[in-house]
């Protein structure tokens, strides 16, 4: 369960303070799909940032499955984030100089998995976004579809509770989007990984439990496809 | 290998070029240190091992002054002790002075080879007693043949003798004929600069009389301090004193104390040059992956997992950078040894050192330098990114706006440094070390000023250049817009330039000031003097030669020396006894005391000392230094201080009929003489040579070649200055060479878009030529008035607080040079080939990298 209460974040810039975030609330349950769109700048990176424990917040509290993230001081806020959080970025971030089967891996390791295990665990992962084949490959021989695929497969393959998918789909055309969307929806489902995205991409919403409009600061509900928690 | 470690790993290798680098900068930085220390542990050990081949069990010695011991003194003393009961003390007459044989000066050293077996104690079964004589026919050979003598066979290689071979030597000058016995067996270890022979024949040889140069003794263990110490030196008259060969050995090596500090000092530059090229090449490494590392951190990477990270690729590079160094050490070690060693027998006392030592100890001393160089060097980028949150694709424009701000702090940082500096040298009045602190913190603060110093000029730059052309405006704002990537670089460059600098006016003003001084102080036309080692006692013109040179008629007046060490309970002083000639008294240029009051005191018994001496022991006018006379301890009253650039030690003046009344030595082994009218200084020489004839081979010098000579020595004596400090610009130069081509590289993609845009290919070479010259000039700047204080600190603190002696400040624009021609040949190197290669760079390509 996710829940936020009275997030506040701004950026100073010179004189001038951008208040991004302003009194956001909001609660997903455990399994929902939940998609965030708004417009360019209107704070919604900064919001995966805050939920993640990547930024800190001025005022207000993250909450993920009990546990007070934003209340959590370093190095506790990053044990936390990697054993519960998955992310998946639009320009991918793949280390390029590990390849396919390591970049997957290096999660397991960085949460104490390590040999055999990690190397099997890493594999099934890749199998499940059906990129077994390219273990070994250097990532930048990989199309852009499928460093996605590897993306996701990092993200997942330690089976974090919480997936933040910040525009999924926005670096891929609508070809290889529409390949990389049931791979993503699926392999969630599958684990029922709560999904938090960000987005522009209407047909990657229109797959969300729940759509939330990131408007002066705070989340307005826009569409609601099923039943769901929210302001 | 975890997948962390792989990914830190593969990005070092993927940028083998700044890589190489980085290693080769950290390499000659530690190969410096290890080289410096190679080459002076093993002129120490070499002197060490000569001590011990001749008597190596003595604990003790009886020393005298410049007359030495009566050896009537040695028969009672065995006497007295033969009669005491056991333990006894062991005793061995010596008698020494240096000779030339075959162009080399060597030691001979008078034994006596029963009582030398004795020391040992009843031989060792290393050494066959006595002193290598193996069996009845060497033995015999030593006490009838004449002129017999044992040597290394090292020694006997080089002077091209066989066993039963003989050879000529000379002894100030005089010629005698010697025979080798054999070589020693073995290594011969310390005696390659030794002449082994029998006790009175080297009485003869040295002209020594009945005398002993010193008695060897060695006491039984655990005696040392105690009542038979006591004891022997209650029997010795009041000239003769009892020291331990420990504290003798000591004194001589402390002579090349301030020699040895220097050269480690240079060395250390080296590696503090080094230390900023670590942290160039560290930061640009954290620099180039700082997306990467936020993505780790995204992913959960905890802070200290990247600082151990950094960390961890930091001590690879400085392990592997050390253990290169180590290498290259040794190899420029056994180059160096060859100058220390000249350096010292130039300066101090004869050695030979024909094995490089390699002390366990400076091996790894240098892979620790090295290790701690990279992680200190690294501490900083590694904390900096570790602490940063781990937002991915920060801006560029984040990153050099935290860059000019560390630049501000910087050149405030600087400030403090350079007050640090002063502060220190106020504050400090004798102490080396704080000398050396000081000077460091001045060069630190050079390096911490440049980057302030190239942003404010390029912003400048880009100014002026605004209406003359864009891409000029863009060349200099992109130079002020990049200091995450080029200010260490420049900065270590900029620190180089300023050593450069200041060493280069401190050399070139010690040598005027010797050049001044020679002229103000070598009066007379032609000098005359027995050939051999400055202090030595067998260095005396036979009377007979003396006689016969004084009568010629081609001189006006003249003056005569007698240079010798005495002992006094500071330690050895070298003494130099002159009967002036009117003339020469206005060769001396006092630093304390009023003229003409010293010259009446040391016409009545008073001494002058020389400005070395003078800190050392800390005299002044009025002031009194203690010697020992051949009548017992003789306080002497200081009269003044001169100016004196000929011995680092200092040396004490006295007038030669004083010195006659007090150490009872008549020689005479130097002559000043002046030209009567009308007569050159060519003809005076043919003349006292044909006074000499083949009595004595005099050295007969006029006053010009003297002074050649002089400056020959000085030149020799600050060639390995001069190596040290190209190794220190060397580093800088790689340092910047790496920085500046990692710069450029990374600005393909921009350099591609330039092109795009209309820019030709030699346009583009010259844009990226203009930018890397710009940044070595912005160095040069900077380091030229750091390069001043710089100097001002080797002349006036440095040189001052290791020798005493003040240096004028000589300034001339040759000075600067060399370190203009390094700013700009590293400047131009590095921009070479990113010029070429972004000319020739396909633009496609080039657009498409990230």
């Amino acid at each position: 369960m996710l829940i936020i209460r009275q997030l506040s974040r701004s950026f100073r810039e010179g004189a001038r303070v951008h208040r991004v975030l302003d009194g956001l609330e909001a609660e997903v349950r455990p399994g929902e799909r939940v998609a965030i769109m708004g417009r360019s700048g209107s704070g919604k990176s900064t919001l995966l940032n805050l939920i993640s424990g990547i930024d800190e917040p001025d005022g207000g509290t993250v909450e993920i499955d009990g546990v007070a993230v934003s209340g959590l001081g370093e190095p506790a806020r990053t044990l936390f984030r990697r054993a519960h959080v998955g992310f998946v970025y639009q320009f991918f971030n793949l280390i390029p100089t590990l390849d396919v089967a390591e970049n997957v891996r290096l999660v397991l390791e960085l949460n104490g998995a390590r040999g055999a295990a990690a190397r099997a665990r890493s594999l099934a992962a890749l199998e499940s976004v059906g990129l077994a084949s390219r273990a070994h490959s250097a990532v930048d021989q990989l199309s852009g579809g499928e460093q996605q695929r590897v993306a996701i497969a990092r993200a997942l393959v330690h089976e974090p509770g919480l997936l933040l998918a910040d525009e999924p789909t926005g670096n891929l055309d609508d070809a290889t989007a529409r390949e990389i969307l049931p791979v993503l929806l699926s392999m969630t489902r599958a684990r029922g990984t709560t999904l938090v995205m960000v987005t522009h991409d209407e047909a990657l919403a229109a797959t969300a439990d729940r759509v939330l409009e990131l408007r002066e600061g705070r989340l307005h509900a826009r569409t609601a496809v099923q039943s769901g928690a929210g302001p | 290998m975890t997948a962390l470690r792989a990914a830190s790993v593969r990005h070092l290798l993927r940028h083998p070029a700044q890589l190489a680098l980085a290693l080769v900068g950290l390499a000659l930085g530690v190969g410096t240190i290890v080289a410096v220390d190679i080459a002076t542990a093993s002129a120490r050990r070499a002197f060490e091992l000569s001590l011990g081949a001749v008597n190596g069990a003595a604990t003790h010695q009886i020393v005298g002054g410049p007359g030495g011991i009566d050896e009537r003194l040695y028969v009672r003393l065995r006497t007295a002790l033969g009669e005491a009961s056991e333990p006894r003390a062991r005793l061995a007459p010596v008698v020494e002075g240096y000779v030339t044989a075959g162009g080399r000066v060597m030691e001979l050293v008078g034994v006596d080879p029963f009582a030398s077996a004795g020391l040992e104690g009843g031989g060792r079964a290393d050494r066959p007693a006595p002193f290598g004589l193996e069996g009845p026919e060497q033995a015999r050979a030593w006490f009838t043949w004449p002129g017999a003598v044992l040597m290394s066979a090292g020694a006997a290689r080089a002077l091209g003798v066989t066993a039963g071979g003989g050879f000529e030597l000379e002894v100030g000058g005089v010629p005698h004929r010697a025979t080798l016995i054999a070589p020693l067996p073995g290594t011969g270890a310390g005696l390659d600069t030794v002449i082994l022979t029998d006790i009175a024949q080297a009485q003869e040889w040295l002209q020594a009389g009945p005398r002993l140069s010193r008695i060897d003794v060695r006491l039984p263990p655990g005696t040392a301090g105690g009542p038979l110490e006591r004891a022997l030196a209650g029997l010795l008259p009041a000239d003769l004193t009892l020291r331990s060969t420990r504290a003798a050995s000591r004194e001589t090596l402390a002579m090349t104390d301030a020699f040895t500090t220097n050269l480690k000092a240079m060395s250390l530059l080296a590696l503090l040059v080094g230390t900023l090229l670590i942290y160039g090449a560290v930061s640009f490494a954290v620099l180039q992956r700082r997306p990467i590392i936020g993505v780790l951190r995204a992913l959960g990477a905890t802070r200290r997992e990247v600082l151990v990270l950094v960390l961890g690729e930091a001590a690879v590079l400085g392990l592997a950078g050390a253990a290169c160094g180590v290498l290259l050490g040794l190899a420029i070690g056994r180059g160096l040894v060859g100058l220390v060693s000249r350096t010292i027998n130039d300066l101090y006392f004869v050695v030979a050192v024909n094995e490089v030592s390699v002390p366990a100890g400076t091996v790894l001393a240098a892979l620790a330098a090295g290790l701690a160089t990279a992680l200190v060097a690294a501490l900083l980028p590694a904390l900096e990114v570790a602490g940063s949150a781990p937002q991915l694709g920060l801006a560029r424009s984040v990153l050099e706006g935290r860059a000019a701000r560390a630049a501000r702090r910087l050149a405030l940082a600087s400030l403090l440094l350079a007050l640090g500096a002063g502060l220190t040298v106020a504050l400090s009045r004798r102490s080396l070390f704080a000398g050396f602190a000081a000077l460091f913190m001045l060069l630190i603060a050079v390096a911490a000023v440049t980057p302030a110093v190239l942003r404010l000029l390029a912003q400048a730059a880009a100014r002026l250049s605004a209406g003359v052309s864009p891409v000029a405006r863009l060349a200099c704002a992109d130079v002020g817009a990049s200091l995450s990537r080029t200010g260490v670089a420049i900065a270590a460059l900029g620190m180089a330039l300023a050593a450069m600098i200041g060493v280069g006016i401190m050399v070139e003003s010690f040598r005027e000031s010797l050049r001044e001084w020679l002229v103000q102080t070598m009066r007379a036309d032609v000098y005359v003097t027995a050939p051999g080692v400055a202090e030595g006692l067998e260095r005396r013109i036979e009377p007979e030669v003396m006689r016969a040179i004084l009568a010629l008629p081609g001189i006006r007046v003249h003056s005569e020396g007698r240079r010798v060490t005495v002992t006094s309970p500071l330690g050895p002083v070298d003494l130099n006894a002159l009967s002036l000639a009117p003339p020469s008294y206005a060769g001396f240029r006092f630093t304390a005391g009023d003229p003409a009051r010293a010259w009446s005191g040391f016409a009545h018994g008073a001494i002058l000392v020389s400005e070395p001496l003078a800190w050392r022991l800390s005299l002044e006018p009025a002031s009194s230094l203690t010697l020992i006379t051949a009548q017992g301890a003789h306080a002497f009253t200081v009269a003044g201080v001169y100016r004196e650039y000929g011995n680092d030690r200092g040396e004490v003046l006295i007038d030669l009929h004083e010195y006659r009344r007090w150490w009872h030595d008549d020689g005479v082994a130097g002559l000043g003489l002046y030209l009567a009218p009308g007569v050159s200084d060519s003809q005076l020489i043919a003349a006292v040579r044909g006074a000499a004839g083949s009595r004595q081979a005099l050295l007969i010098r006029s006053n010009a070649s003297i002074r050649e000579l002089s400056m020959r020595i000085f030149e020799r004596t600050f060639v390995i200055t001069r190596v040290l400090y190209w190794l220190a610009a060397g580093v800088a130069a790689v340092g910047l060479l790496s920085a500046l081509l990692a710069w450029e590289l990374e600005r393909a993609r921009e350099l591609a878009l330039l092109r795009t845009l209309g820019l030709t290919p030699r346009g583009t070479a010259a844009l990226v030529l203009a930018q890397t010259v710009f940044m070595g000039v912005v160095a040069l700047l900077a380091a030229i008035p750091a390069g001043l204080l710089t100097a001002l600190t080797l002349t006036e603190v440095i040189n001052r607080r290791a020798f005493g002696w003040r240096i004028d400040l000589h300034l001339a624009p040759a000075q600067f040079s060399n370190a203009l021609w390094l700013a700009l040949a590293a400047a131009l190197a590095a921009g070479v080939y990113p010029a070429w290669r972004s000319a020739r760079a396909a633009l496609a390509s080039g657009l498409r990298e990230e």
